[in-house]
């Protein structure tokens, strides 16, 4: 057994931790802005450090832990975006949440939970991972105490949210009575399409759904996002999503890759609502978080739809995905951030004028909704794309159709912002931005650009990791 | 003779009481409450397959150590977000959490 | 124990514990819910003494009677306004018919799948020294779960106190 394969989640708990012990060492004043940048530090170096692990293929703990490719890519993934999250919430922080020491440490321990569920190769540690990350964000979404919106968000997260995971559970106990053991390959050897084997696997399957927010599981997301801190809203949904993408990967299939007969229709169903819904609903919307949460429900839907590919290339577009969504992401929230910290409100309207004022904040925010949107040359076309051919090679050429003509819809409302942003300003109040902020935009910008014009070096990494499955 | 189907039933019935409270209660502590039972019927399962299927390796109630402490954490968080939203609103309604659309 | 005591003590637990779960979802008052909550976590611990897993029914007593029980009715007992009469109605409008016939038919469902799934009994006798045992595997195998477990719980704590000690009126 090799406890180095351990290293990154070992520096996340110690990160955390520190945080908490500097929260008390250093003079108060000080405190609220520095640990922000300490903590981005050490997810930067992690981040780093985890570029060595690459080509490592092994599992500790009687192979209840598996460090593989697949596991590494999401946990990048995942270090990228709290990175990302860390640096353009500094400002937030200071201004609207009053425990600033204690939210960078949750958020911390919320990514340690997220990196375990993707390295997890058994339903237990997989489920205390997910617990972990689902426990803290529940506290997370109701930081913001002097909001009402907040405490409203977190009650409904956490009821939503514990209600969801015993579902997930009970699904669980009834695999484990079936195939009578927890590790997900001994599952996929025993597994049969039992009534019980059949039962479990369902009800893991809508308890996973919630998570990612999948119609008709997708009821709490847009008051979630719209309540909780914005940080908290990006972070749920670039790295609980993704996490829960992991999850369901590996269980879905290592452990039910016999019974795809029985999965596939529901998850294409499953796939079309979300990318219905997600999309028409959210043109109704008049609260950039709310639509933003809406939209998430539309690209998880995307996301999902990969994984009827059950191979490679399915894989390797989910994961291109993930990571383009990421960085999309990241810049919108930055963006819808910077305008909260201008003037205190989350409504689409607080946007005009945002092109006189702050033409780089604009720019970025356009460049990543377009490539939500999915328009060339931008990254969700090629990610569209990788997914699209995935599934349409095994036949499921009503669902590329599909979401074709929803991607083109959406370009419809995330339009609506765009012509918001470029609209004459109502006041003439000074933008200003904070420099780490900025620097997340940039990032936001050219990975989109990137991604979209050069999509090889991310695709070929993906393929990489996708290929730790087979 | 008492068996595994009969440790089931039990678990499905307090599972399916659980999940009539949880559409059903009107308060959040009762939401709350109804989810203990259905992590209840959970461990019923476990054990009773833990017994039954597995009785040589003991997976099952390592599962529910976990399950308990998972409850345990869950419930924490959630009577400190009752109190504060009892602070805010002076009640503890599910129905009147309405700030937002549901 | 000889198999007639064993059945009329499953009968009995059982009993308890559907009889008090339907307690804790049908009653008004919040306070009996708890208590009645209470009683249904003594019911499941005495079904797991019968499942020979006699650590866990200790464990059970403990953590679920000794913390979760009494957490809910401190709960109850510091949000009530005035009298704990009505303060756990159903909700009116909720058409708590059809839930319960949604309910039912899960239930009828799940007996459907445990009367027609082929169970893989095992014959192997039951662990006899079960604390030793769990904590064996605890400790290695299952070691990263309980390191996540003891992360989990000091993240609660952290989260529960900044929730509930609220905003600092400086």
């Amino acid at each position: 057994m090799n406890i180095a394969l351990l290293t990154s989640e070992i520096a996340v708990l110690v990160l955390g931790l520190l945080i908490i012990i500097f929260d008390v060492l250093i003079p108060r004043q000080e405190t609220h802005r520095s640990l922000g940048y300490i903590a981005a530090c050490g997810v930067l170096a992690i981040l780093v450090h985890s570029m060595t692990q690459y080509g490592a293929a092994a599992t500790v703990y009687q192979g209840l832990f598996v460090v593989d490719n697949l596991a590494l890519f999401f946990k990048q993934l995942f270090l990228a975006a709290t990175f990302l999250t860390l640096l353009f919430s500094v400002e937030y922080v200071e201004k609207w949440i009053q425990n600033s020491g204690e939210f960078y440490a949750l958020l911390l321990f919320a990514l340690l939970g997220m990196m375990v569920m993707a390295s997890a190769n058994d339903l237990i540690t997989m489920f205390i991972g997910m617990e972990l990350m689902a426990i803290v964000f529940y506290a997370l979404v109701g930081f913001e105490l002097r909001s009402k919106k907040s405490s409203e968000a977190g009650m409904k997260y956490l009821m939503l949210g514990a209600a969801s995971s015993a579902i997930m559970l009970y699904g669980m106990s009834w695999v484990y009575g079936f195939t009578g053991s927890l590790v997900l390959s001994q599952i996929a050897v025993k597994a049969t399409a039992s009534p019980a084997m059949l039962l479990g696997m369902g009800l893991m399957l809508a308890g996973l759904c919630f998570k990612l927010s999948i119609v008709p599981f997708h009821m709490w997301a847009p008051d979630v996002y719209e309540g909780a801190p914005t940080p908290i809203t990006a972070m749920l949904a670039m790295g609980s999503k993704a996490a829960a993408f992991a999850v369901l990967i590996r269980v879905f299939l290592i452990a039910f890759s016999d019974l795809q007969e029985y999965w596939a229709t529901i998850v294409s169903l499953l796939a079309a609502a979300s990318m219905i819904v997600g999309i028409v609903v959210a043109i109704w919307q008049t609260n950039i978080k709310r639509m933003l949460a809406y939209s998430s429900i539309a690209q998880a839907g995307y996301i999902l739809s990969g994984l009827l590919a059950g191979n490679v290339a399915g894989v390797k577009g989910m994961l291109f995905y993930a990571v383009l969504y990421m960085f999309a992401t990241a810049g919108a929230f930055a963006v819808s951030t910077a305008v909260k910290n201008h003037n205190g409100s989350d409504e689409i309207e607080g946007f005009s004028g945002l092109a006189q004022k702050s033409p780089l904040l604009a720019v970025v925010m356009t460049i990543s909704l377009l490539s939500m949107a999915g328009l060339p040359p931008m990254a969700g076309f090629v990610g569209k794309l990788y997914l699209f051919t995935a599934i349409a090679d095994k036949g499921y050429l009503w669902l590329v159709i599909l979401g074709f003509v929803m991607s083109m819809i959406s370009v419809y409302y995330y339009m609506l912002v765009v012509k918001t942003m470029y609209s004459k300003a109502r006041d003439q109040q000074e933008f200003v931005v904070r420099g780490s902020l900025q620097v997340v935009a940039v990032i936001s910008l050219l990975a989109s650009l990137f991604i979209g014009i050069y999509p090889g070096p991310l695709a070929k990494l993906a393929n990489f990791a996708a290929q730790a499955l087979w | 003779m008492i068996g595994l189907a009969h440790f089931l039933t039990v678990a499905a019935m307090v599972f399916a009481i659980g999940l009539y409270g949880l559409l059903t209660k009107r308060t959040v502590v009762g939401i709350l409450m109804s989810i203990e039972l259905m992590l209840n019927a959970v461990n019923i399962n476990l054990i009773a397959f833990s017994r039954f299927i597995t009785p040589d390796v003991l997976t099952g109630q390592v599962f529910v150590i976990f399950t308990i402490a998972v409850a345990a954490a869950e419930v924490a968080i959630g009577l400190a977000m009752v109190f504060r939203v009892y602070r805010d609103r002076n009640t503890v309604h599910a129905a009147r959490l309405n700030e937002m659309r549901w | 124990m000889n198999e007639w005591a064993y059945t009329a003590a499953f009968f009995i637990f059982a009993a308890v514990t559907v009889a008090s779960a339907v307690g804790v979802v049908t009653k008004n008052d919040l306070v009996h819910s708890s208590l009645l909550l209470a009683l249904c976590f003594v019911g499941v611990s005495g079904l797991y003494v019968l499942l020979q897993a006699d650590f866990l029914a200790a464990v059970q007593l403990l953590v679920y009677n000794g913390a979760i029980a009494i957490v809910f009715v401190l709960g109850t007992m510091l949000t009530r306004r005035s009298i704990r009469h009505g303060t756990n109605h159903s909700e009116a409008d909720a058409p708590s018919r059809l839930i319960g016939l949604i309910s039912g038919l899960f239930v009828a469902v799940t007996l459907g799948v445990i009367a027609t799934t082929p169970w893989n009994y095992s014959s192997a006798g039951a662990v006899q020294d079960t604390p030793a045992v769990l904590g064996r595997l605890i400790l290695t195998d299952y070691m990263i779960a309980m390191e996540v477990a003891a992360v989990l719980l000091l993240a609660a704590m952290i989260g529960a106190i900044v929730l509930a000690k609220g905003v600092d009126e400086e």
